[in-house]
């Protein structure tokens, strides 16, 4: 222990003596559960922040029309009571009448249509733009009916209407926008904001009024605060002296020690995150090494997958051999695979004509420890690199420009639980594909677009085979999140890493 | 002070040598410096492992005298299982270059204008306080930012990085000092006299700024190192894996509440080159102008 | 006196111009706007909306003087990030950052000055190689370390300060003792530097040969010309600090403008930085005034001219 305890208790008793407060912060006493996070939000407003921990809070304080439960992944009736398909482009939905909004606004059709109608407008600039850029509109058919015209087919509606699609109150923000919304929050969900100090600090209040039917419940704890604080030293610090009960997304090699000490509880779990190489195999960046298939599979063959998962990324993350996360629809692992086999790997080089290897640049955002470890592997099979380590930002900006050959990135696919979520993201010929194949990108053209289940897992297949079996993309493994909290706090992470703070409470 | 120093320049060599060895702080700050160059220099004789080789296996082990350590590796390993104590040797030579590179560089830049503008004062004032100032205004870490995203992260790239930004303290320092000498009476004397310019800065305003200059060198030295560190921090340092002792530090950090001697180690070999050169410059002033000392 | 105050603030306005100028290009250079404003999911054809609505397609000069134009007019746009004016954030950051680097400054003058005085006053003494020691150990100290150590000991371990953030007085104790610190080193060295010197001047010695007493000689002659180069460098310092908190700001979750700069760097908010940068090279221009004003005040043979 890094702290000597008999010293400080006798220092603590002594403090105490003198009156200063040391249970400032203590959570359970004044039932607030104190969080922190690690980066500013740019706005509480659901439509207008893209961070993970936006996703939490919008979770919070509002609710979509449906509710994907996150153990089994069924899509169950919240704002909407029943939906029905009408045809494979129009859905129609029954609202749940008596909910109110915090601010005592009703709800019905009208806060629907606004909020279906105001994402639909790229004007408005609601974000990410995939997630409400594929209906047309939405009709008021009655007080509490409502449909939702789709421009295409568009299998994955279902889950984005159960996750990332909350309702607006149309009263509300047809008043104060964004603006308003970004200061005084109001929506249906199982906590309403008391303050907002915008990228600081937001308070929540256990809201009385939330509809008893709801499938998220009602919220246990009373209270909740959460703060940014950029530094991880300074949360754990914050965790061990009281300050904080709650944090996430801990280093493991931290979180095993943590664990070890018995102070706090720690747990794992899996997300939706996959790690990936990328390739330039139609030579978007010009000629280089990666045009060749050999080549690709030689570095699929020269990376340790096992050793670094179990060494480096740990937790309950695993090897993945498909661009996509188990759990997703459409993801299967029945597709050509790379076993870790240096000797193979040269070999395979030596045949594509670098009897010798080669150099050639690399890039990554983050996880730098493990892009050293896939580095050292290529070193040893002959593969020197120019690693250049940048900020998603200006990662993300020249991966889309082409200026990226050969790259290490990761997705989260923001835990929407398709295929279409990441794999059509990366080889349907967009920005970031750099194979462009037309079997690709037609097999995920099929999948993305039938509505037939059967129909698109054969497509997904077909498609993640491919990928796979020409090496145009590597699949590395999975992403996990440590937690780790007070023992005074019930709280069970989800493989969906979005927090439910309104099921989490105290022992 | 003009008449001792005019002394000065008349002392002979055998002298200087006897004041430097008979000056403690000196002694022992030309002892460090001189043992960590013989280290840099000897790196690959001294070190028992490869600074670079990892071993995924042998992640995180503590020195050998804590319970979990061994001799195998003396001083652990990090976390990715690189030897530390190889690393910690080879980082003397980055350390070493950064340091004298930077300071030389800046010090050059910096006392230039500083002592022109001082000196001529006017337009060359003018032009001197601007630059400063525009230097001032420019965040660090802005410039680091650009030049890497442009250039990319190289140890020549950090040296001239560091050597272009960090000569505002010693033009600063270095114009007032000038400021102050150039009003004195011998100054006057000698232009009245018709001496050059040249001269003039040369033995009249130089021997007399020069203390101060060392002073800030030393500071500048010692801060160009800490200050890699702090960018290594940021990721726009020496780039990974080469064992800057500041990478080194930076790569410690998260490990900080749990196996602090991942920072302490790199941290006290950065704490005894500092505190080297910070004597060694108090020295050589002391020794260059002893009629300073009461 | 009139003539020197329109010079150097022609001068002022000059440097903040080449400063913007150049953070411009620079941030330019280094990512897409179009990019950072459209976000980090945002589809082609949003980026390229985008790249159309805000002219991010005309030469830089020109965009360049879109913004200076504004900026001139007190409108410092909208930050890409929080879709706020930049105005009103930077509003909002600043005073924390000024009041760290006010108690910072205050308390790495108080720690340094007497004891770079004392430290000359008494050379190769205990205190002298107290005050040496510490110097280094100034220097030597990565900050975050010596920050996280305070909070380990003062915070988790005596629980006798708050670990992180802004609210109370108290939250400030910590991040001051750090940032000021850091500042010391430079302060003390040459106020003993100079101290030293000066005491051995003519001068001094009239001064003590007149039987005047020594505080008198001390303070009022030879602190008085020791501290000029200190004076000049106590702006520098001060104004260091406004922009060089990151580390402490991030590690004691202070959010003030030095917090903001970087990530504002880091995510390409182009308004925010040029913003940022603005405040900052204004603040620099006025401290670097007002030590020269000082000085010419100590010293009435620095003639500005």
């Amino acid at each position: 222990m890094v702290v000597n305890k008999h010293f400080s208790k006798l220092l603590l008793g002594a403090l105490i003596a003198a009156g200063i407060s040391t249970a400032a912060h203590a959570g359970k006493s004044n039932d607030t559960l104190n969080v922190a996070i690690d980066r500013e939000l740019e706005s509480i407003d659901n439509y207008y922040n893209t961070a993970r921990e936006g996703i939490v809070i919008s979770r919070m304080v509002w609710d979509g029309l449906l509710y994907r439960d996150p153990k089994t992944n069924e899509y169950l009736p919240n704002l909407a009571t029943a939906y029905k398909w009408v045809d494979s482009k129009t859905l129609q939905f029954d609202l749940r009448k008596g909910v109110k909004f915090h601010n005592g606004e009703k709800f019905d059709a009208d806060d629907v249509v606004f909020t279906l109608n105001y994402l639909a407008d790229p004007a408005n600039g609601a974000k990410p733009a995939r997630n409400v850029n594929w209906w047309t509109n939405a009709e008021k058919l009655g007080e509490y009916k409502v449909q939702l015209n789709l421009k295409k087919e568009f299998p994955a509606a279902l889950e984005f209407l159960s996750g990332p699609l909350v309702m607006y109150p149309n009263e509300y923000y047809g008043k104060n926008g964004p603006e308003g919304m970004a200061l005084k929050p109001i929506g249906t969900g199982p906590y309403q904001v008391t303050s907002v100090e915008p990228g600081k600090r937001y308070k929540f209040k256990k809201y009385d009024g939330y509809h008893a039917s709801s499938p998220k419940g009602k919220a246990n704890i009373g209270n909740i605060v959460i703060r940014t604080i950029a530094e991880s030293n300074t949360q754990l610090a914050e965790l061990f002296s009281g300050g904080i009960d709650w944090i996430w997304k801990v280093k493991p090699d931290q979180a095993e020690r943590i664990k070890s000490q018995g102070e706090f509880t720690v747990k794992n779990s899996s997300t939706m995150r996959i790690g990936y190489l990328n390739f330039d195999a139609m030579g978007r960046n010009g000629k280089n090494p990666m045009n060749d298939v050999r080549v690709r599979r030689a570095i699929a063959h020269s990376i340790d997958r096992e050793g670094i998962v179990k060494a480096l990324v740990q937790g309950e993350s695993i090897v993945v051999n498909s661009l996509c996360f188990p759990s997703q629809f459409g993801c299967t692992q029945d597709v050509p695979t790379y076993d870790y086999n240096p000797e193979k790997a040269k070999k395979l080089l030596a045949e594509a004509g670098y009897p010798n290897g080669f150099e050639t640049p690399f890039l990554a955002y983050r996880n730098r420890d493990y892009a050293e470890a896939m580095i050292n592997n290529l070193n040893a099979v002959g593969i020197s690199v120019k690693f250049e380590y940048l900020k998603y930002a200006a990662f993300r900006d020249k991966v889309q420009s082409g200026g990226a050959p050969f790259n290490f990135g990761t997705w989260g696919s923001y835990s929407i639980n398709d295929v279409s979520a990441i794999t059509s993201h990366f080889q349907s010929g967009g920005k970031d594909d750099y194979s462009k194949d037309p079997e690709v990108i037609k097999q995920l053209g099929i999948g993305d677009t039938s509505v037939d289940a059967n129909v698109r897992k054969a497509a997904y297949k077909a498609a993640l085979s491919r990928i796979s079996g020409e090496a145009f993309m590597f699949p590395l493994w999975s992403y996990n999140t440590w937690y780790a909290f007070s023992k005074d706090v019930d709280f069970n992470p989800t493989p969906d890493e979005i927090p439910r703070f309104f099921t989490a409470k105290w022992m | 002070m003009s008449n001792e120093n005019i002394a000065t320049t008349a002392v002979t060599k055998a002298s200087i040598y006897t004041r430097f060895t008979g000056h403690q702080g000196v002694m022992i700050g030309a002892f460090i410096v001189i043992a960590i160059v013989v280290v840099a220099l000897f790196a690959p004789v001294l070190a028992p492992h490869d600074p670079y080789h990892q071993n995924l296996l042998t992640r995180l082990i503590p020195p050998v005298w804590d319970s979990r350590g061994s001799w195998e590796h003396v001083l652990g390993t990090d976390h990715l299982g690189r030897d530390y104590f190889s690393r910690l040797i080879y980082g003397a030579r980055i350390s070493l270059l950064i340091g004298f590179g930077a300071a030389l560089i800046s010090g050059l830049i910096g006392t230039i204008m500083g002592v022109m503008a001082g000196y001529f004062g006017g337009r060359v004032d003018m032009v001197v306080t601007f630059l400063i100032t525009v230097r001032l205004s420019m965040p660090v870490v802005l410039v680091a930012l650009a030049v890497v995203a442009i250039v990319g992260g190289s140890l020549q790239v950090v040296i001239s990085v560091l050597g272009l930004l960090l000569w505002d303290r010693f033009a600063v320092v270095m114009r007032s000092s000038t400021l102050q000498i150039r009003s004195m009476d011998y100054v006057a004397a000698a232009q009245a006299v018709g001496c050059s310019t040249k001269r003039i800065l040369m033995t009249e305003i130089m021997p007399n700024v020069v203390n101060n200059l060392i002073v800030i060198a030393t500071l500048e030295m010692a801060h160009a190192i800490i200050l890699e560190a702090a960018l290594s921090f940021l990721g726009l340092g020496v780039q990974p894996p080469l064992p800057s002792w500041g990478l080194m530090v930076s790569e410690g950090k998260d490990m900080m509440l749990f196996e602090p001697w991942l920072i302490t180690i790199p941290g006290v070999a950065l704490f005894l080159l500092v505190l080297a050169i910070n004597l060694m410059g108090d020295g050589v002033r002391d020794i260059t102008a002893p009629e300073n000392r009461n | 006196m009139l003539y020197y105050t329109l010079k150097r603030l022609a001068l002022a306005a000059l440097v903040a111009l080449t400063v913007s100028f150049i953070s411009f290009g620079l941030l330019y250079l280094s990512s897409d706007p179009a990019i950072a404003m459209a976000g980090e999911t945002a589809s082609d054809a949003d980026i390229e909306a985008i790249r159309q609505l805000y002219g991010f397609d005309r030469p830089i000069l020109v965009q360049y003087f879109d913004w200076l134009q504004r900026a001139a007019a007190g409108d410092l746009g909208k930050s890409y990030y929080f879709r706020t004016d930049v105005s009103a954030l930077i509003g909002e950051r600043l005073p924390t950052t000024m009041t760290l680097g006010v108690c910072a400054i205050t308390f790495a003058i108080l720690l340094s000055v007497p004891l770079g005085v004392a430290a000359a006053i008494r050379p190769n003494s205990i205190i002298d190689r107290i005050a040496l020691f510490l110097s280094v150990m100034g220097q030597a100290l990565p900050s975050f370390w010596f920050a996280l150590m305070l909070i380990v000991f003062l915070s988790v371990s005596l629980r006798l300060l708050p670990t992180s953030g802004s609210d109370t007085w108290l939250h400030f104790v910590m991040p001051t003792v750090v940032l000021g610190y850091y500042a010391a080193p430079a302060i003390m060295r040459l106020t003993r530097t100079g101290m030293l010197e000066v005491l051995s001047t003519d001068y001094i010695r009239t001064a003590r040969a007149k039987g005047l007493r020594p505080p008198v000689v001390l303070f009022k002659h030879a602190l008085r010309n020791a501290i000029i180069p200190v004076v000049s460098l106590a702006a520098v310092q001060f104004g260091f600090m406004l922009g060089g908190s990151i580390v402490v700001e991030t590690i004691f979750a202070l959010h003030g403008a030095g917090f903001l700069a970087w990530e504002s760097i880091t995510r390409n908010d182009l308004p925010t930085v040029q913003g940022l940068i603005l405040v900052f090279s204004l603040f620099y221009i006025v401290l670097t005034f007002f030590a020269d004003l000082i000085n010419a005040w100590l010293d009435p043979r620095i003639r500005i001219k």
